[in-house]
């Protein structure tokens, strides 16, 4: 209560005049290895380096066409991941029930817009997706189950409910209605769901970086019980971070959906380790405690284009599954090194 | 610098050194953290390395037994050189390394511990009674009784700094280094250890020792080799130097006489009010700390003073009893954690390292986590305003490097206690916990705490310190209360407290506050 209210500032003069500092010499940056550097920077230079790659040797990359497809591709799935970082960063590995939830939206989004209106439509997506995410939330920070046994049952019920449900049939929104308004608009060449991409990365970036919520997520996955021993109610860390997963869920549903103006219980398979592959690419340590969501957006960035140059190049979806799962281990690998060198 | 012998004098039984490494130079970055260090251990020989957090100290251990690379030097064993950063050569070789921080299992045996990293097989399977013949006998080289099937997490902290040493010895070294092995043990267990040391040398095994405490060199030592921002100053035979030339070497200049100053305490009224507490290892305990008043609790390790403050705290659930917090005429009901926190304590826990500090995160960070709310504007962090705090916290308790964007986990052990007193200080608590509030940190730093934490008191907050160091609950409390099983078994006023005194309390010998008979430094293992 009150003694939450500032404490004094400045620590007495006296005291600050009785410690001299210590004159140092030069405490500037410490050695950093190629692994480390990898971890650290690794990602700006070869999401250039294969755009840079991609624009000259691969036909049809560096047209206007192409590149917006690969941004209406990309823009659900990032929009889940750049939530989905706040899972990884409190050092709760990932949700898995996004898949769930995505779908979830999507059918939801037109369904119920079908049946009651739009409106009442976005009220029901979002009472669920907090539903979602208090229920991962709950089991994980305050009963201490581990993140991934929960959120891969949650997928169960919630792609279980969905199905049973919907029957498993896939939905159509009428041709003029606000859902395919949404997905048809573009300002100049960019599309919307771009827009909503990078405008939900600003977003969580500020989040993360500026609030005490965000800045408390970092610490609790860098250290839980040093977190809670500040007096912080790390039970309402971690259901925070699977509350924001939920609603950027919610979001990537809606712009799925909006796309090809269709949904089905299954149009989102793969999107848990998808969103994950670019989270970590990122270099979003899955350690927890490190990471950051702009760096998710370029992991999305990395990995759409090279999903985008695969596809050009003719090469088939197991290929492209073998790349991602080679990615994924090539990060995780790096983090780990990089990990164990900074600490040595 | 002054050359190294490479042929020691009359320091040990041999004379040819087992390790002589020469040369060594590692850096971190910007910090030369060892620079141009040679030293050279004889066969039957304790030699102490000294210098003040951060001298370089665990890094040189480190280099000699191959946990790290140095950047150029090398090491050489009966004057075969090792292969650089390769811990199994060095093991091979015969260095063993007991941890500044405790490395063991918890969640395994004694025995699964102590041949951990050799555990012996027959055929593919582990030979059960292969490793429990191997630690019995270790444990029995070092002469401590301790059950081989027993977890290490049900043991104290003591117990398993012996499993520790034990799981060194077992590999059969001909060079054990020690890195603040004493740090956590109360005087009697230290004394046991110490002696143990002393047999070990005797039958010709080559220790290196590092320690904080003067008085430990100067009784098992035969040279001390200083270390001063990574330089090599000195190496000296114990025989030829006294305490005070060592610290004056160690710091580069006279250390002001602060240790053993007395603060004319003033106690106001009750700030914090404990009731008939009760929780695992606390068996009903009533305690009262007053406004400017510092209230030390003995006892040996494992007596469950840390488990009755995290009781009064509500950090560890409490069975039973009642905890209040009283300033300007308000009275706080401490019924959980949050709510002590928040009602003005601050705690200072006993493991920095697993529950003190974010160690992958800068000082800056770590000093922001309990000062968030007070550092922020609705709940966005304020950016400036947070470097200018953490700057001027690492500023008074003296943090080297004074760099406070750095991680905390690269800082020297000492250094990582002085951040974790910093988040709290900055906070400004009307009542403050503190639980070896110096374990690890070097004479001066120890007074600077010291120091620090009489000015708290002096500011009028209630000020409650666990310390296993007897000199310095003798130097810091206004009352000191002896727990031992969980109970308060006596309570001590400034005038009446004396090691003796604390002793008998604390390990039972004799019961009521004017314990007079001399103490045992028996360890029952
Ligand atoms: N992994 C690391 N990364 C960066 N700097 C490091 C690392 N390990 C040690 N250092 C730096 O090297 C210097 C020497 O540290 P070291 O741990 O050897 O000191 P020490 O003498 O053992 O101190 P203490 O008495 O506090 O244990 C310090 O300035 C420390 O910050
Ligand atoms: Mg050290």
């Amino acid at each position: 209560m009150m003694t939450d209210e500032p404490v004094a500032e400045t620590p007495s003069p006296d005291q600050a005049a009785a410690t001299t500092p210590a004159a140092e010499p030069g405490i500037e940056e410490r050695a950093v290895t190629v692994t480390e550097w990898m971890a650290d920077r690794g990602i700006f230079i070869f999401t250039a380096l294969l755009i840079l790659a991609a624009a000259v040797f691969i036909d049809g990359f560096a047209s206007l066409t192409n590149i917006t497809d690969v941004f209406n591709r990309a823009a659900p799935i990032g929009i889940v991941a750049v939530g989905m970082t706040f899972v990884v960063i409190s050092a709760n590995y990932l949700d898995l029930s996004v898949v769930a939830q995505v779908a979830t939206s999507a059918v939801v989004l037109i369904a119920v817009s079908n049946e009651y209106g739009f409106v009442l439509a976005i009220l029901a997506a979002i009472v669920i997706a907090l539903v979602y995410g208090f229920v991962n939330g709950v089991a994980v920070g305050v009963f201490k189950a581990n993140a991934v046994i929960v959120t891969l049952s949650t997928t169960f019920i919630g792609l279980g409910l969905l199905r049973w449900v919907s029957g498993g049939s896939i939905y159509f929104g009428p041709p003029d209605g606000p859902v395919r308004v949404f997905g048809s608009t573009r300002l100049g060449p960019i599309p919307l769901s771009m827009i909503v991409l990078v405008a939900m990365t600003l977003l969580l970036s500020f989040v993360l970086n500026r609030t005490t919520f965000g800045f408390l997520v970092k610490a609790y996955g860098s250290n839980r019980e040093a977190t809670r021993l500040t007096g912080a109610n790390t039970a309402m860390v971690v259901i925070g971070a699977f509350v924001i997963t939920a609603l950027a869920a919610m979001v990537g549903g809606f712009v799925l959906a909006a796309f090809s103006n269709t949904a089905v219980s299954s149009m989102s398979t793969g999107f848990d380790f998808r969103a994950l592959a670019a989270i970590i690419v990122g270099g979003t340590s899955v350690f927890g405690g490190r990471g950051s969501v702009m760096r998710t957006l370029l992991g999305v960035v990395f990995v759409s284009v090279l999903t985008n140059i695969m596809v050009l190049s003719g090469l088939g979806f197991g290929m492209q599954q073998m790349a991602i799962g080679l990615l994924i281990v090539a990060a995780v690998s790096v983090d780990a090194l990089a990990r164990k060198a900074g600490t040595s | 610098m002054s050359e190294q012998p490479t042929v020691a004098s009359d320091a040990g039984v041999g004379t040819r050194p087992v390790v002589d490494a020469r040369n060594i130079s590692k850096a971190f970055g910007g910090v030369q953290a060892v620079d141009d260090v040679s030293l050279a251990v004889v066969p039957g020989e304790i030699h102490a390395v000294v210098g003040e957090n951060g001298a370089g100290k665990s890094t040189l251990m480190r280099t000699l037994s191959g946990i790290i690379a140095p950047d150029s030097g090398q090491v050489l064993v009966d004057g075969v050189a090792l292969q650089p950063g390769d811990t199994r050569a060095a093991l091979a070789a015969g260095i063993s390394l007991v941890h500044q921080e405790l490395s063991l299992v918890p969640e395994m045996t004694v025995a699964e511990n102590i041949v951990l990293g050799s555990t012996p097989t027959n055929g593919g399977f582990i030979d059960r009674r292969e490793q429990r013949r191997i630690a019995a006998e270790a444990l029995e080289e070092i002469g401590v009784t301790v059950d081989l099937d027993e977890l290490i997490s049900r043991l104290s902290m003591a117990l398993r700094q012996f499993v520790e040493i034990a799981r060194a010895v077992a590999r059969k070294p001909r060079v054990l280094i020690l890195d603040e092995p004493t740090a956590t043990l109360t005087p009697a267990e230290t004394d046991y250890l110490l002696d143990m040391l002393q047999r070990l040398a005797d039958r010709g095994l080559a220790i290196l020792y590092i320690s904080h405490r003067i008085p430990e060199i100067f009784r098992i030592g035969d040279r001390i080799t200083v270390l001063r921002d990574g330089q090599h100053v000195d190496t000296v035979d114990v025989a030829d130097t006294d305490p005070d030339a060592v610290v004056r070497m160690m710091v580069g200049r006279e250390l002001e006489a602060t240790l053993g100053e007395h603060r004319e305490a003033d106690p106001g009224e009750v700030i914090v009010s404990a009731k008939g507490i009760r929780a695992p290892g606390v068996n009903g305990i009533d305690l009262e700390v007053r406004a400017g008043e510092i209230v030390g609790l003995g006892g040996l390790v494992g007596a469950g003073r840390t488990e009755l403050v995290r009781a009064i705290l509500g950090a560890d659930p409490r069975t039973d009893g009642e905890v209040t917090l009283t300033y300007d005429g308000v009275t706080h009901r401490i019924n959980s954690y949050g709510a002590a926190i928040r009602a003005g304590f601050g705690y200072i826990p006993e493991e920095r390292r697993t529950d003190g500090l974010a160690l992958t995160m800068s000082v800056t960070d770590n000093i922001t986590l309990p000062n968030r709310r007070h550092l922020s504007r609705g709940t966005i962090l304020e950016r400036a305003r947070i470097k200018r705090f953490a700057a001027q916290l690492a500023d008074v308790v003296g943090l080297r490097p004074p760099d406070v964007s750095r991680e905390v986990g690269q800082f020297s052990g000492g250094n990582q206690q002085k951040v974790v007193l910093a988040k709290w200080l900055g906070r400004e608590p009307v009542a403050i916990v503190l639980d070896e509030p110096t374990r690890g940190v070097d004479v001066g730093a120890k007074a600077e705490i010291h120091r620090l934490v009489r000015e708290l008191a002096d500011d009028g907050k209630a000020v409650l310190v666990v310390s296993s160091d007897l000199p310095e609950l003798l130097e810091l409390s206004d009352t000191i209360h002896v727990v031992r099983d969980g109970r308060i078994m006596g309570t001590l006023d400034r005038a009446e407290a004396n090691e003796a005194a604390v002793m008998a309390l604390a390990s039972g010998q004799t019961a009521g506050t004017s314990a007079g008979s001399d103490t045992t430094s028996e360890v029952d293992a």
